[in-house]
């Protein structure tokens, strides 16, 4: 007989050992959910590790080696300096997709007949690819830092346009139609309902751009930047120093993380409306 | 015995529908009616229900009636003048209760309980302040600073009367208010909303499906036919909802107009 300690009747049968010591095994979920998620990376680095001693070093570096560079990076100040200013450019010129983005998607969402009028527009912008633009911007513009905006800005704007243009096109019927009742001007609705779904999708659009400009910041930069990421890596290059690139590279991409999680906690504080858990049905 | 009262004397009907039409194209591009030439009037102070088949255009009516939607042909009068007059002069001053709470889901309770108030320009220190006199008077006083989606069906429909009271309205319509909830709920917010609204001196306009609650509330029934027109006005005493033969009667004639009346399927 199983011995039952706290008696709930419905749940008899599903009392087996298995549920005993429930503090160990909320500890062994934890540490085997850190594993499975390290593993893969594990792996990677253990075959990197192996490929790196039997091949030359600017082929496949050693970890340490690369490990080394990183902390080299984070630590001297005139390479720390280079990835900020990658940083403040790809900050910069997301924010500026949304200050354009923003209204040309919600008017877009409001108006049919706009929406007809920039749609292939927009549509034939986001299909031009990132290198065309490159080269475009090396025509136009003579300041790199202007070039390097320009590509990101316009390869992040038709994204949010159309996070901001769904968005408000998803917003439900019947909450038009209750604000319309209670005599909501044009202004009105916008303020107070449109609003907070232009928000949310502004949020979404933060979030796909940062991850878009990340991987395409380096592309742009390579368009002769004295200043940057690019120009690092650029530099790495001619010297075959790969466990430099493997360092620039991580950098990257952390940097991609931890923005993201930045714009996610942003978006639970501001939009703490969404998270309705607490239904009292 | 319980025939059309025709509506009172000489005063001006508080709202009076002549000879209404509406219809709609559909997607294959036959026209189908919504309303088709519906009359009637209530009187200022009035409590009207109106019972018919479902798509017998009853929303469509009320979305008529707040100038979000416009007729093909008659018109609506609100105090004599036509009802866009009135919208526009004195906006938000006809409200509607409906079927789903329809709150926005990041304002509080009180917030959303100012909305008509919001709209009509009020500053936000005397709205809130209204408001939440709206919510003390619907029960929900320590719910006032709650999310929608942190109240109950219930509740939420409570916030969704005090909204619809909280503009100081002279035609308050209702859409299926009740429908949504269960019986027991549905019940006792039927009763705390006739308590509230008896101590107004607004005019008010029931749709439902529900003869009981029609019979609860009003003291006319109106039944439509699909499309929307007048098939009969009852009279219903007020001794009605407490009288079973009473109700019982009502209750047999309105079925039986109802179904005479629905739209062939
Ligand atoms: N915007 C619209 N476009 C086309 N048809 C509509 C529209 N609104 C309502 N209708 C039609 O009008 C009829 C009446 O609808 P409604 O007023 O919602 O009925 P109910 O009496 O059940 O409230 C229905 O047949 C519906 O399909
Ligand atoms: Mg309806």
């Amino acid at each position: 007989m199983v011995d039952r300690t706290g008696p709930r009747p419905e749940s008899a049968g599903a009392l087996s050992s298995t549920s005993v010591k429930p503090d160990t095994t909320a500890s062994r979920g934890f540490v085997s959910r850190v594993i499975r998620a390290t593993l893969p990376f594990l792996v990677i680095a253990i075959l990197w590790q192996i490929a790196s001693f039997y091949t030359k070093p600017y082929l496949f570096p050693g970890l340490g080696s690369v490990a080394k560079s990183f902390w080299n990076i984070l630590t001297t100040w005139d390479l720390l300096s280079q990835g900020l200013i990658t940083w403040a450019r790809l900050v910069v010129a997301v924010a500026v997709s949304l200050v354009i983005g923003i209204p040309i998607g919600l008017v877009m969402g409001l108006s049919s007949r706009v929406d007809e009028f920039l749609r292939p527009i927009v549509k034939f912008i986001m299909g031009v690819p990132a290198l065309n633009w490159v080269i475009i911007v090396i025509i136009w513009f003579s300041s790199t830092e202007l070039r390097i905006g320009f590509v990101l800005v316009v390869l992040c704007t038709p994204v949010t346009v159309y996070c901001v243009y769904d968005g408000v096109r998803g917003i439900d019927r019947k909450l038009t139609d209750m604000v319309l009742a209670f005599g909501a001007n044009p202004i009105q609705h916008v303020r107070l309902l449109m609003w907070p779904y232009v928000k949310a999708s502004a949020f979404t659009a933060a979030k796909l751009n940062v991850a878009n400009a990340v991987r395409t910041v380096i592309v742009a930069e390579l368009v002769g930047a004295p200043l940057g990421i690019g120009k690092e890596l650029d530099l790495a290059k001619n010297v075959f120093d790969m466990a430099t690139v493997l360092a620039w590279t991580i950098f990257l991409v952390l940097m991609a993380l931890i923005m993201a999680q930045g714009i996610e906690y942003a978006e639970r504080v501001t939009l703490r409306w969404r998270g309705d858990s607490r239904r009292r049905d | 015995m319980f025939a059309a009262t025709s509506a009172a004397g000489t005063a001006t009907p508080k709202l009076s529908v002549e000879h209404a039409r509406k219809s709609f194209r559909q997607a294959n591009g036959a026209d189908v009616a919504a309303i088709a030439d519906l009359s009637f009037t209530v009187r200022a102070g009035e409590y009207v229900a109106i019972v018919g088949p479902t798509g017998a255009g009853k929303s469509v009516l009320l979305d008529c009636l707040l100038g979000l939607k416009t007729l093909d042909a008659g018109q609506i009068l609100i105090d004599g003048r036509p009802v866009q007059n009135f919208v526009r002069e004195k906006k938000g001053h006809i409200t509607r209760i409906f079927q789903e709470d329809r709150l926005l889901p990041w304002l509080s309770a009180n917030d959303n309980a100012a909305i008509g108030l919001q709209m009509q320009g009020v500053a936000e220190k005397e709205r809130r302040a209204t408001a939440a006199r709206w919510l003390d008077a619907v029960g929900l006083s320590s719910f006032k600073e709650a999310l929608p989606s942190e109240l109950s069906g219930g509740m939420r429909q409570r916030v969704n009367i005090a909204r619809a009271f909280a503009p100081d309205p002279e035609l308050v319509l209702l859409d299926e208010a009740f429908s949504a909830l269960d019986d027991v709920t549905a019940t006792r917010l039927r009763q705390d909303f006739k308590t509230l609204a008896q101590a107004q001196s607004t005019t008010f306009l029931i749709v439902t499906h529900s003869i009981d609650e029609a019979i609860f509330l009003a003291d006319r029934i109106l039944v439509f036919g699909a499309p929307a027109r007048l098939m009969a006005e009852i009279a219903v005493p007020s001794r009605a909802f407490e009288d079973r033969a009473i109700s019982d009667q009502i209750k047999d004639e309105v079925r039986r107009l109802i179904a005479a009346g629905a739209r062939v399927q």
